[in-house]
C-alpha cells in the first residue's frame, strides 16, 4: 500500500484524487489546496484515507507526489519532492512550465526517481498514443496532436492564454515559432466531438514528444478554438470559465514509413478532459508505484511499455480509439 | 458654377490620399473575412471509429 501526497483539488484533482482512492493501491492520500471550503468538501467526499494538508512544502514522507495545482505552480512542487528523491507525476500544460520541468532530468537521475511531465490528456495520453502507435512503424516522419474541449477553470484560462500565445513547432529538425491561432486546419475528432477547427497554440506537446523520436521530421500542436475564442484570445477573458468544460477530444496522428510504403496512423479518444486527466495521471502514479518507469523527467512518450499503461487506463475508465479505414484526410 | 476638374491645388492628393484608405479598409475587411471564416475542409468520407483490442494492445 502506498501513501501519494497530492497538490491541488481542482477539477482535475479531485479526480485524480479518486481514481487513486478507487485504485486500491493507495490507502493514504493527503491533498493540499488553498481553497479550503473546496478541500474539505472533497476530503469528506473521499472518506477514510483522505487527509487534508496545508502548505507548499513536501512532508510525510509520501511514495509519490502528485501535482495538479495551476499552470505555473508546479515547478517548484516538483523541485523540492525530487530533491528529497520522491517520485513526481505532474500535469502541466503550460510550455514555459513544462520546459522548466523537464530541465529537472539531471537530478532526478542522479536521484533515480521518474519525473513525469504532462500526465493528463494532451499533453499526457496524446503521448503515450504516439509512443505506441509508433510501434508499427519503421521510422517516424511526423506526428500531429490536437486537442478539443477544456476541463476546469484553470485549464479554461490556459486554453484562453494559449491561443494568443506563440507556439512551437519541430520542422525539418529545428524549432520554428508560429503565431498562436494561425494555422487553421480542420480536425476530425472521435464521436461525438466530431470535426473541429484547430490552430496553433502554446502548446508544449512538441517538447515532450520530439526527444522520443529519432529522426522525426515535423511535431505540431493544435487546439480546437472558435470564431469567438480567436477574437477574444488577446483579449482577458471576459467572463468566469465554467466549472468543468464538456465533452473533450483528442486526436494523435502519426505518419511514417513501414518497409517502402508510407504509412499513416491516427488514434483518438474522448472524454471530459479533467475526468481523462484524472485517469492518465493516477494511471501514471500506479506504474511509478509499480517502478516501472525509468528515472528522469520525461513525458509518458518515454514509456517502454505502452501496452500496460494502456490496459491499466482502461480499467480506470478511458479507452482510445483507432481511426480504421481510408480517410481523405489522410 | 465650379467645376471639379478645376480643383484647388492639393486635391488631387487628398482624392487619391481617401481613395487609398478605402482600397485599404477593403483588402483589411476582405482579409479579416477569410481570417475568421476560412475555407472549408473535408472530413473522413470512409471509415470510422473503434477502441483499441486484440493485437492493438499486444
Amino acid at each position: 500500500m502506498a501513501r501519494i501526497l497530492l497538490f491541488g483539488a481542482g477539477a482535475s484533482g479531485a479526480r485524480i484524487a479518486r481514481q487513486l482512492r478507487s485504485s486500491g493501491v493507495v490507502n493514504e492520500l493527503e491533498i493540499r489546496d488553498p481553497n479550503a471550503p473546496r478541500l474539505g468538501e472533497l476530503v469528506a467526499a473521499l472518506g477514510d484515507g483522505a487527509e487534508s494538508g496545508v502548505g507548499r512544502r513536501v512532508t510525510g514522507a509520501p511514495d509519490v507526489v502528485v501535482v495538479a495545482s495551476p499552470a505555473g505552480t508546479q515547478v517548484a512542487l516538483a523541485r523540492r519532492a525530487v530533491h528529497q528523491g520522491i517520485p513526481v507525476v505532474t500535469t502541466s500544460n503550460q510550455t514555459s512550465e513544462v520546459r522548466r520541468l523537464l530541465t529537472l532530468d539531471e537530478e532526478a537521475r542522479y536521484r533515480s526517481v521518474p519525473v513525469v511531465v504532462g500526465a493528463g490528456f494532451m499533453p499526457g495520453l496524446t503521448c503515450l498514443l504516439a509512443r505506441h502507435g509508433a510501434r508499427e512503424f519503421d521510422e517516424i516522419d511526423e506526428i500531429h496532436v490536437a486537442k478539443a474541449g477544456t476541463g476546469g477553470p484553470a485549464c479554461a484560462r490556459q486554453h484562453h492564454r494559449a491561443l494568443s500565445s506563440t507556439g512551437i513547432d519541430w520542422r525539418d529538425g529545428r524549432w520554428t515559432r508560429r503565431a498562436g491561432g494561425s494555422g487553421r486546419e480542420l480536425a476530425w475528432f472521435p464521436d461525438p466531438v466530431g470535426g473541429r477547427d484547430c490552430y496553433r497554440a502554446a502548446l508544449p506537446d512538441a517538447l515532450l514528444l520530439v526527444p522520443h523520436f529519432e529522426r522525426v521530421q515535423r511535431v505540431t500542436a493544435r487546439q480546437a478554438a472558435t470564431r469567438n475564442d480567436r477574437f477574444t484570445a488577446p483579449l482577458p477573458m471576459l467572463r468566469r470559465p465554467h466549472a468543468e468544460g464538456g465533452i473533450g477530444a483528442i486526436r494523435v496522428e502519426l505518419r511514417g514509413r513501414v518497409g517502402l510504403e508510407r504509412r499513416v496512423s491516427v488514434y483518438g479518444a474522448t472524454e471530459r478532459p479533467a475526468v481523462a486527466t484524472g485517469a492518465m495521471a493516477a494511471t501514471a502514479v500506479l506504474h511509478v508505484l509499480a517502478g516501472d518507469l525509468e528515472p528522469g523527467a520525461a513525458g509518458l512518450a518515454g514509456t517502454e511499455d505502452t501496452v500496460s499503461m494502456l490496459r491499466t487506463l482502461a480499467t480506470r475508465g478511458v479507452k482510445p480509439v483507432r481511426f480504421e479505414g481510408v480517410s481523405t484526410f489522410v | 458654377m465650379p467645376n471639379h476638374r478645376e480643383a484647388p491645388v492639393g486635391g488631387g492628393i487628398i482624392t487619391l490620399a481617401r481613395r487609398a484608405l478605402v482600397a485599404i479598409a477593403v483588402a483589411v475587411a476582405f482579409a479579416a473575412g477569410i481570417r475568421v471564416r476560412g475555407s472549408g475542409g473535408i472530413p473522413p468520407q470512409t471509415g470510422g471509429w473503434r477502441e483499441l483490442r486484440g493485437d492493438d494492445l499486444r
